[in-house]
């Protein structure tokens, strides 16, 4: 589904473009061999799986709360060898909605085959893509997904709304985060580590790699934030940006590289 | 973005079928309020005689209906500039809680579930469900089409039949063009650009470019808004705080109120504020305005709302 017609069409270019510039030489064993990486998405709360259905998490000052909605965009995924060489993968942007489990699982086809030791995706849609072309904007971009600002065009890149239940009375926070302007961008990448693993990219060979999202590091990261004091915020703010860097900086762990999902 | 006219190329069909949804107040909420309830054609598609437009429940919206005319060649959309394409404009009033109140999603299902609607859609762009590209780009065929070029100022301009200027309003053309074309500029009547035109002080309650950019120095700036049919716009301002065009004027004349983002073209050398004008010169400046109002465009029977199709329309499955 997720782009998959431009994805293909970009490799069939990139391959006729390919057999024009090596011309008369054309050999087909001169074509790198391409792979593909699967990505599996766990949205968590701590060590237990989020679910939507009013089931109340603890985090570590006591508090509790359920969650309504917990969406949010992997896009610009990039993978790094060992040698420092770097894929980033084109049009690739996926929005993960904790409501919708089938969302929490993709594949970036067209990998060149090698040992990948790292990755890093951008939570969100960067900016030329959020201002591209409103009439092709299409599947996970798509405005009528509601990850989307109406007044202030642009995505939406992540989405948490629940309600505290430790308050009385319980208090709804409603948290949206936003923006690509500077100084409030909220673009940013999350670099989980592969804790040492190599994804070997192979012709035929699909390594898969499992990704947890933990909704309590969107509390706290370098700023600390308690669920009660989350700022509610509905367009690019200081708080927007805070909250942002928190979930780049420990919101995704990589829990498992299996070397071979197929 | 400027208006891609060659991604939508215009033709009648679509035209109306934009023209309808412009009026369907299916489309809201509550059923209650369309782009055309805010948008009227008789005040160049404002909101005549409304400070502040109601949206579904009686609920109002921040800021004035503007006029929306000659939309093709705008930059970007809303008082603040946030929206940066006519096809996105239509999501903002649809999707605002306090304006028809409904995602996109939403509107998208009560078009597909409307076997009128899916006969319209499915003769211009073919089979399948009406989406999001198919719903914008219809919009905008009527959006874009709202042109108004024939006031009687145009026709002086192209020395066209009825083109006739009094002394009065060439006055006040001349005084235009020395006093007010820095801003609103060009045949458009606007530059385009986010100024502080000195309404407030302060602007905690609408801090106008600054909400879209969070940068100091555009708060209290809004949009220059194109004056032509500015005698049918009433009210004025972006929060419609002015009901007459001699009140506007008088403002420029000794309202300007300072604040560091102040436009400098309201900063005189002797450091006065405002724009020097006296009780003469307004009256001829507001004469001259006058003749930016353009008939043909506000009484143009194909922009007002479409008559209800003979046959039995179905109610929309989802109507709430």
């Amino acid at each position: 589904m997720k782009n998959r017609p431009a994805s293909l069409f970009l490799a069939m270019l990139l391959t006729a473009s390919a057999a024009l510039l090596s011309g008369c030489k054309h050999d087909a064993d001169s074509q790198p061999p391409t792979g593909s990486v699967a990505f599996e998405l766990k949205n968590m709360v701590g060590q237990q799986a989020l679910a939507l259905d009013g089931t109340a998490y603890t985090t570590a000052d006591g508090e509790t709360f359920t969650v309504s909605t917990f969406e949010y965009y992997v896009s610009n995924i990039k993978l790094t060898k060992s040698d420092g060489t770097t894929y980033a993968a084109p049009n690739e942007y996926h929005l993960i909605n904790t409501a919708k489990p089938g969302s929490s699982n993709f594949t970036v086809s067209n990998v060149p085959a090698g040992d990948y030791t790292g990755v890093s995706f951008v939570v969100g849609v960067d900016s030329t893509a959020t201002k591209g072309d409103p009439l092709a904007l299409p599947g996970d971009l798509n405005p009528a997904n509601n990850m989307y600002w109406a007044w202030n065009t642009g995505h939406i890149f992540l989405k948490l709304e629940g309600t505290v239940t430790s308050t009385s009375p319980n208090k709804a926070f409603t948290c949206h985060i936003g923006g690509y302007r500077q100084p409030l961008s909220a673009i940013v990448t999350a670099t989980p580590s592969l804790n040492g693993a190599t994804l070997p990219v192979r012709a035929g060979q699909s390594p898969k790699l499992a990704v947890a999202a933990d909704v309590l590091k969107i509390f706290d990261g370098p700023t600390k934030f308690t669920v009660s004091g989350l700022p509610t915020t509905m367009m690019p703010s200081a708080a927007s940006v805070q909250v942002a860097t928190n979930y780049a900086a420990g919101m995704f762990s990589v829990t498992q590289v299996q070397p071979n999902s197929k | 973005m400027v208006y891609g006219l060659a991604k939508n190329p215009p033709d009648a069909a679509t035209f109306e079928l934009g023209r309808q949804l412009f009026y369907d107040a299916r489309l809201s909420s509550d059923g209650t309020v369309s782009c055309g309830s805010c948008h009227q054609v008789s005040a160049a598609f404002a909101h005549a005689g409304q400070r502040l437009s109601s949206g579904v429940a009686g609920r109002r919206a921040t800021r004035n209906a503007p006029a929306l005319q000659n939309l093709r060649w705008r930059h970007s959309f809303m008082a603040d500039g946030g929206v940066l394409g006519l096809e996105l404009q239509t999501l903002a009033p649809l999707t605002s809680p306090a304006e028809m109140n409904t995602p996109l999603a939403e509107a998208l299902a009560k078009l597909n579930a409307d076997p009128a609607y899916r006969r319209r859609f499915a003769a211009i762009y073919g089979p399948g469900p009406i989406d999001t590209p198919q719903f914008l780009r219809a919009l905008a065929q009527f959006t874009a089409a709202l042109t108004s070029a024939n006031s009687r100022y145009d026709k002086y301009v192209r020395h066209e039949v009825g083109g006739v200027l009094t002394a009065p309003e060439l006055r006040g053309r001349a005084l235009f063009t020395a006093k007010c074309s820095g801003c609103h500029a060009t045949d458009l009547f606007s530059d385009d650009s986010f100024r502080n035109n000195g309404l407030d002080r302060t602007f905690g309650r609408d801090s106008g470019r600054a909400h879209i950019t969070s940068r100091a120095a555009d708060r209290g700036r809004f949009r220059v808004p194109s004056l032509r049919n500015v005698a049918r716009t009433a009210p004025y301002m972006h929060d419609g705080r002015f009901a007459t065009l001699p009140q506007v004027l008088a403002h420029y004349a000794h309202g300007v109120q300072p604040s560091p983002t102040l436009d400098p073209l309201l900063r005189q050398p002797d450091g006065r504020l405002g724009i020097p004008l006296s009780r003469q010169q307004q009256a001829d400046l507001v004469a001259f305005l006058r003749t930016l109002t353009d008939t043909e465009f506000l009484t143009n029977p194909r922009l007002a709302p479409p008559r209800a199709e003979p046959a039995h329309p179905a109610p929309l499955a989802t109507r709430n």
